[in-house]
């Protein structure tokens, strides 16, 4: 047998994803509506952003435009778990139905298999809107455009994205001993909402629950620091990178492994 | 009996539900990070802000306000929209259609069961844990009675919504859009996420005069005034009761039309 | 004749909530709960050659997809051990992935939205086929099936004899070893199944593959397999040549009479004529199981037309389906 590797993997991945864009078009209504869902999410979300700010000047030392550059960062980092890994909305009804089985039958790693299924389109949209809001806050904050800064801002970016897929690995996985994880899913799924505020607001407790337990500090505010408050940032910050990767692989065994100890039990 | 058969969904609604002990937990716990986190931003939000009244609100008043419409949020939404959806989507409808129960009726009641588990275990911790950390700022007398009118108002107003967002999947076979948006506009418009009080006064003109402010806004504002004046009480519940009469007509209707044009056109 | 699936001694137990009944039995499930072990497979052992069909048969519930979850890769046995073409599975599960097929009658593997074809040569990527040797199955697939109008329809508008057709050919796309078919024809009209068969016979000819076949058709069985495997609550009951199965039941054929009067009544009467015998009559016919080696079915029809007319009759030999379902019930002595 032929070794798999990066190339095999990418190869597939592509032919996969281009497969499923091309049957997604053909249930146009559901497209549109799934896009016009998603627009107005961010919209709204950007409305009750706005309302909040409009009586408040601004937030433990975070101005209109830091806090927006924290809500556009974490809309980008989130960009990812929406496009790549939105089959794992999914997993609870095929582990329910038993289903989930036919995944387990193909030479190529299970985890891999599932997840190429689904490309979420729809997720491009968001990324629009946190650019677009990343870029204006920039612009508005009057930072610097090096390439070191953009360096930066990409390799943080990713950190932060790797988190929210591990987070929602994590959540999903649930399921292969829960029978009504969705509640976990969401929950996950609703946390990233707080993902955008600085976790100084916190008290010293639950600062270090969503650093270290439930690490929603990382998807914006540790990596935005290096870009706002260059000055004063913390190790934890410089270590994201690698403390990303590591919930991800943590992530990634917890799912195989509930995988593999499912034992189909519709049969 | 005829209430003796709704009555039995509910049981079963009731048992189905407590099998998933782990999700209940779940439920709790997430609930209760949701409100810690409301907590502390809003002490943030306030102690930025130069006096203690912000837009006729007190920190108390909007931690109340936002944390009781969460709780409320999670006892109301019972992703009927989901339901019925999966149920179009899988053609299952038609067997719940020839069942000797109207539909709208049987999956409320379906539902039912769900709904007074999230009370006892969402809704009324919630309720007890805010009045001891907020030091009785709920007034405790007449109000009550008046919130929990206006509750069952909200609750039949959120259904016919519900109904009529999941009618719409007859048309569009899309779920995941419809209910995406629904759930957007409607946590939005009512007030759920920032309390409508600090709303821009145009906006909250147009606020005023959609339905969806009669299920978060309406129950809240009852509750939270302690000494109501017997006239805005009136005008508070009778708009709510339009609203109610007027959605439950709009989303039957709706149905009926709709259920016809499958059953001529063969789904 | 090389052996391709070696299994010793397998068990598999699972552990099963006991839930309480009622609203009162759900409060306490709340806060305690108890939990038994059910052992679906049970001590089983066989070995399989290369290009055997083997009807895996037993009531539902008995443990095939069990054991068959567990040659596949999917689930670990408790204890036991299984070989398939040398791997244990389990273990190598991707490499074991690539020596095997697997259909499940209702549930398809293919990508739902995409055409056949498009499926066909994504499967082509996963499991690393040569050009030369993808070519040469779509065109022996071609000479079997007429495949031409599947390939650029998309799986979700099939009808559900066209998506098991395909999902058996994309299952024998990469040329496994072994290919499991989990009830294949379940729900398919009588000319499908025919269809079915004819392609699953062609490609075990064809390429020597190794099928296992689960099923509660017998017409499955009869057409395709020479041995049959038979469980039942995990214990394997019965082991060799479908032939030989009937040969040990061969000696019983059913008896059928019609009499005058009430078929029921009259039944009862002949049961106490001949004691040996098991009699039973529906609307119809009154049936007698008669064992030949104890009287002869002449002699038997001889003495009932002493005592009543018979007005019609006719003989049944016993049917695979009869012969498992006795095997259910009593067991092979």
């Amino acid at each position: 047998m032929k070794r798999k590797g990066l190339r095999f993997y990418l190869r597939i991945y592509f032919k996969i994803l281009a497969q499923d864009i091309k049957s997604k078009m053909s249930y146009r209504a559901d497209f549109i509506i799934s896009t016009l869902g998603m627009i107005f999410t961010n919209i709204a979300g950007f409305v009750s952003f706005w309302i909040l700010f409009r009586s408040f000047p601004d937030i433990k030392g975070w101005s209109y435009h830091e806090m927006l550059f924290l809500y556009g960062f974490s809309l980008i980092s989130l960009t990812p778990v929406q496009c790549l890994f939105d089959n794992n909305w999914s997993l609870r009804s095929y582990v329910y139905s038993g289903d989930f089985i036919k995944y387990c039958f193909r030479p190529i790693n299970l985890f891999f298999y599932y997840q190429s299924e689904v490309f979420d389109i729809k997720g491009l949209g968001q990324l629009a809107f946190g650019i677009g809001t990343l870029v204006y806050s920039w612009n508005k904050i009057g930072l610097a455009c090096t390439p070191l800064m953009i360096l930066k801002i990409v390799v943080f970016l990713i950190t932060a994205s790797l988190i929210m897929i591990a987070l929602q690995n994590a959540a999903a996985a649930t399921c292969f001993w829960i029978q009504n994880s969705f509640y976990i899913l969401d929950l996950a799924y609703r946390f990233r909402d707080y993902a955008k505020y600085p976790v100084t607001i916190f008290s010293s407790v639950f600062k270090f629950i969503f650093t270290f337990l439930m690490p929603i500090a990382f998807i914006a505010y540790y990596p935005s620091l290096v870009i706002l408050r260059p000055d004063d940032v913390p190790i934890l910050t410089w270590l994201s990178p690698i403390i990303g990767c590591l919930f991800f692989y943590v992530s990634y065994k917890i799912w195989m492994y509930g995988a593999l100890k499912y034992n189909g039990t519709g049969s | 009996m005829k209430i003796k058969k709704y009555l039995t969904l509910t049981r079963a609604g009731i048992i189905e539900s407590l099998q998933f002990r782990l999700s209940m937990l779940v439920m709790v716990i997430g609930n209760l990070l949701y409100l810690i986190v409301i907590y502390f931003l809003w002490k943030a939000i306030y102690a930025s802000a130069d006096s203690d009244v912000v837009n006729g609100m007190t920190f108390s008043d909007t931690l109340i306000y936002l944390v009781l419409a969460t709780a409320l949020f999670n006892f109301m939404e019972m992703y009927t929209v989901w339901q019925i959806g999966r149920d179009i989507q899988s053609g299952k409808i038609v067997l719940d259609l020839v069942k000797p129960i109207d539909y709208r009726r049987y999956i409320f009641w379906s539902f039912s069961g769900s709904f007074v588990t999230n009370f006892l275990f969402t809704f009324l911790p919630t309720f007890i844990v805010v009045t001891a950390v907020t030091h009785g700022a709920i007034h405790m007398g007449l109000n009550l009675l008046y919130f929990v009118v206006s509750v069952v108002l909200a609750i039949m107003i959120n259904y016919s919504i519900d109904f009529i967002v999941a009618t719409i999947c007859l048309y569009t076979e899309s779920i995941w859009g419809i209910n995406m948006m629904k759930q957007v506009i409607v946590l939005l418009l009512s007030g759920a996420t920032v309390p409508l009080a600090f709303f821009p006064d145009t906006l909250r003109n147009v606020v005023d005069h959609l339905p969806f402010q009669a299920i978060y806004n309406a129950p809240l504002t009852l509750l939270l005034d302690g000494d109501p004046d017997m006239k805005d009480v009136c005008i508070t519940l009778g708009t709510q009761l339009a609203w109610c009469v007027g959605m439950f007509i709009v989303s039957k209707l709706f149905w009926k039309c709709s259920i016809k044009q499958i059953t001529v056109n063969g789904g | 004749m090389k052996e391709i699936i070696r299994i010793n001694h397998i068990t598999k137990e699972f552990k099963v909530l006991n839930r309480r009944e009622g609203l009162k039995g759900s409060i306490k499930d709340l806060f305690s709960r108890d939990y038994k072990i059910v052992r679906a497979v049970d001590d089983i052992s066989m070995s399989i050659q290369q290009g055997e069909i083997v009807g895996y048969l037993g009531p539902n519930g008995a443990g095939k997809s069990t054991t068959i979850k567990m040659m596949t890769g999917v689930l670990e046995p408790t204890s036991g051990e299984i070989l398939v073409d040398g791997n244990v599975p389990y273990k190598n599960r991707s490499k074991n992935a690539q020596n095997i097929g697997v259909v499940f009658g209702q549930r398809s593997q293919l990508w739902w939205a995409l055409p056949l074809i498009e499926s066909f040569r994504l499967l082509k990527d996963v499991y690393q086929i040569e050009d030369k040797q993808y070519n040469s199955i779509i065109e022996l697939y071609k000479s079997l099936v007429d495949i031409e109008p599947l390939l650029h329809k998309p799986v979700r508008q099939m009808s559900l004899g066209q998506r098991t057709l395909s999902d058996i050919l994309a299952a024998f796309l990469h040329d496994p070893k072994i290919v499991f078919l989990d009830e294949p024809t379940i729900g398919l009209d009588v000319s499908m199944k025919a269809k079915i068969r004819k392609l699953i016979s062609a490609l075990n000819k064809e390429k020597n593959t190794t099928v296992i076949l689960t099923t509660h058709d017998m017409g499955d069985v009869d057409a395709l397999c020479r041995r049959i495997v038979i469980i039942d609550k995990g214990k394997m009951l019965y082991d060799n040549d479908i032939e030989h199965l009937k040969s040990f039941f061969g000696s019983y054929r059913t008896l059928k009479i019609r009499v005058d009067g009430d078929l029921k009544a009259q039944s009862e009467v002949i049961q106490k004529e001949v004691p040996d015998f098991a009699v039973s009559a529906d609307d119809e016919w009154i049936s007698i199981l008669v064992d030949e080696d104890k009287k002869k079915v002449m002699d038997v029809l001889n003495q009932i037309q002493s005592s009543h007319s018979i007005k019609d009759m006719k003989l049944e030999e016993i049917s695979s389906e009869d012969v498992i379902r006795k095997i259910y019930e009593e067991g092979v002595e």
